[in-house]
């Protein structure tokens, strides 16, 4: 089952880049030792332990004095040097976007996503550059101007100078971040049509697990309406087909605090027939207390499809809007509100006849800490898409300053990686070169990451095979024109080939694992739909990959500095 | 001599190398020179004889291919040696979008002072070096000399113990010469121990103690000024009106003598000497003019 909204594991994460270090720590232990030894002979690892012992004790006594002096430095000089030019650019696309954005027929029709998507967008595409280019040219620059050599014959650690540097890129870029995103959210406020202001909101969804019953009601799979993406299941109208979510550990007491409780669903509708024009297929939600045999369940719990996504987005945000109920002529509500106490007919009838009986949502439904709600469809032959993600509890809402400004702090983790990864290569390539291997490590992180993970798991799960091999086999395919099926032929050759195409995805899974999974620095999607940025999805990866990369970062920095020469042109 | 080495080489050599690590010019070949608490001492040589490169063993900005650099008791890696020691490099590689005010006190910051301390002797700097009038304006508007002065106020911010000079007197006028002369000797006076390097024989022989001769990155000569500098079996007469007479009296007399006249001359002022004594004159009486043989010049 696709469980989407998986919460980061922390713990796993820290082990995992202890791991990491170690081994990249051994590693370069190792080849300093055998350079060294190359190079001075058997000198060699004296030396390569006492400039170890050399760096322990530059960590060890850095003083926050140099370091503020040489990151107010680079303030200074990256404003001197008119970076702020950049604002200007932003400034006038700004000015432009409303023409762009606006749809001149029907002006005020337009929902608040594309707004904020923009805006999020040209703060991460202008600031990005800024950053990158910042920090991979400064040292270079100080280098080839030679200012740093009257610098270190002062009594600084080289150690200060990377951090300092990447200190004082860190805050120039967060002064522009700052400056970019209160503009951007004047703009969002300003510009976002009147109807669909109320779109700015920050949902706060609390997921649960999902099983299913099939068609029989025993526990199964849901159906495949022939839909590529598997990402829903389908179940069945008017069978015992059904979706369950539990959600499981529910703070009660504060869902108490408001009456009732609000659930949201992004269900789709699959049509095997057309059906009745303007009425959307209807799903029935049922409360289950598996403990207390509770199965509550009444008119006011069938609702109907939201069958598009734009409609499905303007139903959830305008819920309290009577624009909705208008909208489309379709009677779709993708917020569904349970009151605190539910009339509900008892079919399980112990006692002879149906009866109306009432129950308390939170004292009766809820489970100890948990709740359970089952999906059935209510049209005969016709299929309910269901996602793990799909339904949810929608606690109160937050602001939309909230879930905005949480998306630009993942923004500014990203511009502080890239600052900090920047200034470590320029420690030791020149600002051309720094710029591309940063650039590279980004898009990799951004955008190659997915598909060696597709790869890498595809390659672990399979006997450590890929359908139709790794690189060398690949070629061999390709030029042979056979297909991934067709068997190969079975000499030294061609074993000797997959054993090298192993090795290549062996190193593939390392220098995966070193590139930052940039990925998690991008949460626009969650504010431009209106979500909240979790702590636990959202927030805490990005904190945690953007903190993974100082140590090693500042350590690698400090010594391609310290065992350089800086005269070298 | 009470000799202290405040720096010691040994056998330091250095070949630049390029980005493939092949040899690319022996700049320094086998130098072994110690250089002693509280003297002056000069560092000549023509251009591309490696002064620099010597200077920069010594702070430890290049890593030396043979042998072996103690400065003040310390390997020249050792940056916390640099504490005790102030450096103006050849040319002035400061920060240009700074203003000179800004300038020190960065510097002073990467000695860890407070900010007490950093202002006063920002202060008092900026005084010694004349740069009172321009402290606001960014180094990159500043001419040659005002860079050098700067950069001289910068190597000195932490009141050094060992001060390495490339250069000291390069882009500097005449009188900005002669205070940097001043300032040398003020220096030693003060006990520190100074190092310079330059081509200019002039300013060497008036201020330095002991000097050592690089070519070709070599070490050709080192010794005492005085001592190079002392030829014994030449004598030099210096008298005021003396008729062509006389003059010829003299001559006979040292040929009774068994010595040789070289030459007989006026003596002449140096060109330094002339300027700088009209610029002040000129000080001293604005507005004056000198003709040729009339200004202060023709009063010696
Ligand atoms: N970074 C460098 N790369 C390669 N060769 C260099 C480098 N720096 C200096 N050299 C060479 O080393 C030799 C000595 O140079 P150095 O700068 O020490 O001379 P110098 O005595 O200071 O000369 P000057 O009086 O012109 O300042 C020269 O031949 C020079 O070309
Ligand atoms: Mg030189």
């Amino acid at each position: 089952m696709t469980t989407l909204q998986l919460p980061y594991d922390l713990l796993g994460g820290v082990l995992h880049w202890l791991a990491a270090v170690l081994v990249v720590c051994a590693v370069g232990l190792f080849v300093g030792m055998v350079v060294s030894l190359l190079t001075v002979g058997p000198r060699g690892p004296g030396l390569v332990v006492d400039v170890l012992q050399r760096g322990l004790h530059d960590m060890l006594h850095m003083s926050a004095r140099r370091i503020g002096a040489i990151a107010s430095l680079t303030m200074k000089e990256s404003f001197r040097k008119k970076a702020f030019a950049v604002l200007v650019v932003f400034i006038i696309l700004f000015l432009m976007a409303g023409f762009f954005l606006r749809n001149p027929e029907r002006p005020d029709d337009l929902p608040a996503k594309p707004y904020i998507a923009f805006v999020l967008m040209t703060i991460r595409w202008l600031t990005l550059p800024v950053a990158l280019l910042l920090a991979c040219w400064g040292l270079p620059t100080d280098i080839k101007d030679r200012s740093l050599h009257t610098v270190v014959t002062k009594p600084v650690r080289r150690s200060e100078i990377m951090i300092g540097r990447f200190l004082g890129y860190g805050a120039v870029t967060t002064i522009f971040l700052l400056v970019m995103s209160l503009i951007g959210y004047v703009f969002i406020n300003r510009s976002v049509p009147e109807l669909s202001q109320p779109q700015l909101v920050s949902r706060v969804p609390v997921y649960g697990s999902l099983t299913y019953l099939d068609r029989n009601g025993e526990p199964g799979e849901g159906v495949n309406t022939g839909d590529i993406w598997t990402f829903r299941s389908y179940i069945e109208g008017l069978t015992k087909a059904a979706a369950i979510w539990k959600f499981d550990n529910l703070d009660v007491e504060r869902l108490k605090q408001h009456d009732g409780l609000r659930l949201e669903n992004r269900f789709e509708a699959f049509r095997t027939y057309k059906g009745v024009i303007g009425q959307p297929i209807m799903f029935r939600i049922t409360l289950v207390n598996p403990t207390k045999k509770l199965r509550v369940t009444n008119g006011d719990l069938v609702k109907g499809v939201a069958e598009f996504s734009e409609e499905r987005q303007r139903s959830a945000a305008l819920e309290e809007d009577p624009a909705a109920e208008s909208f489309g002529g379709l009677r779709t509500e993708s917020t569904i509100s349970i009151p605190r106490t539910i009339t509900y007919i008892d079919v399980s009838g112990d006692r002879g006849g149906d009866q109306a009986k009432t129950v308390d949502l939170f004292d009766d439904l809820i489970d100890g800490n948990s709740l359970t709600v089952e999906v059935t469809c209510q049209d005969r032959d016709q299929y309910l898409g269901t996602a793990q993600s799909d339904l949810f509890i929608r606690l109160p809402d937050r602001g939309f300053a909230s879930t905005y400004f949480k998306s630009i702090f993942t923004m500014w983790l990203m511009l502080m990686l890239i600052c900090l990864l920047g200034t470590t290569a320029s420690c030791f390539v020149k600002g051309p070169v720094a710029t591309l291997l940063t650039f590279s490590l980004f898009m990799l992180g951004e955008h190659l990451r997915p598909q060696m993970d597709h790869l890498l798991k595809q390659f672990n799960e399979n006997d450590r095979q890929v359908l139709g091999g790794g690189v060398l086999e690949s070629v061999y395919r390709i030029v042979l024109q056979m297909n991934p099926s067709q068997e190969l032929p079975d000499n030294p050759a061609m074993t000797i080939m997959q054993w090298i195409d192993r090795r290549v995805f062996d190193m593939l899974g390392i220098f995966r694992n070193v590139i930052p999974n940039f990925e998690y620095f991008n949460t626009a999607a969650y504010t431009a739909n209106g979500f909240d940025v979790s702590w636990n999805t959202a927030l805490l990866p990005a904190i945690a990959t953007a903190l993974a990369y100082l140590l090693p970062c500042v350590l690698l920095g400090y010594f391609s500095l310290q065992l350089r020469e800086l005269e070298a042109k | 001599m009470s000799a202290e080495a405040v720096i010691q080489t040994r056998n330091l050599s250095k070949t630049y190398r390029d980005f493939w690590g092949r040899p690319k010019v022996r700049a320094l070949n086998s130098l072994t020179l110690d250089v002693n608490r509280g003297e002056i001492f000069g560092l000549l040589g023509p251009n591309g004889s490696g002064k620099t490169t010597t200077l920069k063993l010594l702070l430890g900005l290049l890593f030396p291919t043979e042998g072996d650099v103690s400065v003040l008791g310390k390997p020249a890696h050792d940056v916390s040696k640099n504490e005790r020691i102030g450096y103006l490099p050849e040319e002035s590689y400061l920060y240009r979008f700074l203003n000179a005010d800004e300038t020190l006190d960065f510097y002073g910051k990467l000695f860890d002072m407070p900010s007490k301390v950093r202002r006063e002797r920002r202060d008092k700097l900026i005084e010694m070096v004349g740069l009172q009038n321009a402290r606001r304006r960014q180094l990159k508007e500043y001419s040659k000399g005002m860079t050098r002065r700067i950069g001289l106020a910068q190597a000195l911010i932490n009141d050094p113990e060992l001060v390495l000079l490339d250069e000291p007197t390069s882009g500097l006028d005449p009188l900005g010469t002669r205070d940097m002369k001043d300032l040398i000797l003020k220096l030693k006076e003060q006990g520190k121990t100074v190092v310079m390097s330059s081509h200019l024989l002039a300013d060497v022989q008036d201020v330095c103690d002991r000097i050592a001769i690089l070519y070709a990155g070599e070490l050709k000569v080192v010794g005492n000024v005085a001592d190079l500098l002392q030829s014994q079996d030449e004598t030099q007469i210096l008298s005021s009106q003396l008729s062509p007479e006389a003059v010829q009296e003299v001559e006979a007399v040292l040929a009774r003598h068994g010595a040789t006249v070289k030459r007989v001359s006026h003596p002449t002022s140096t060109l330094e000497d002339l300027f700088l004594r009209t610029v002040e004159e000129s000080k001293a009486r604005p507005g004056r003019r000198f003709g040729p043989g009339e200004g202060p010049a023709a009063k010696s």
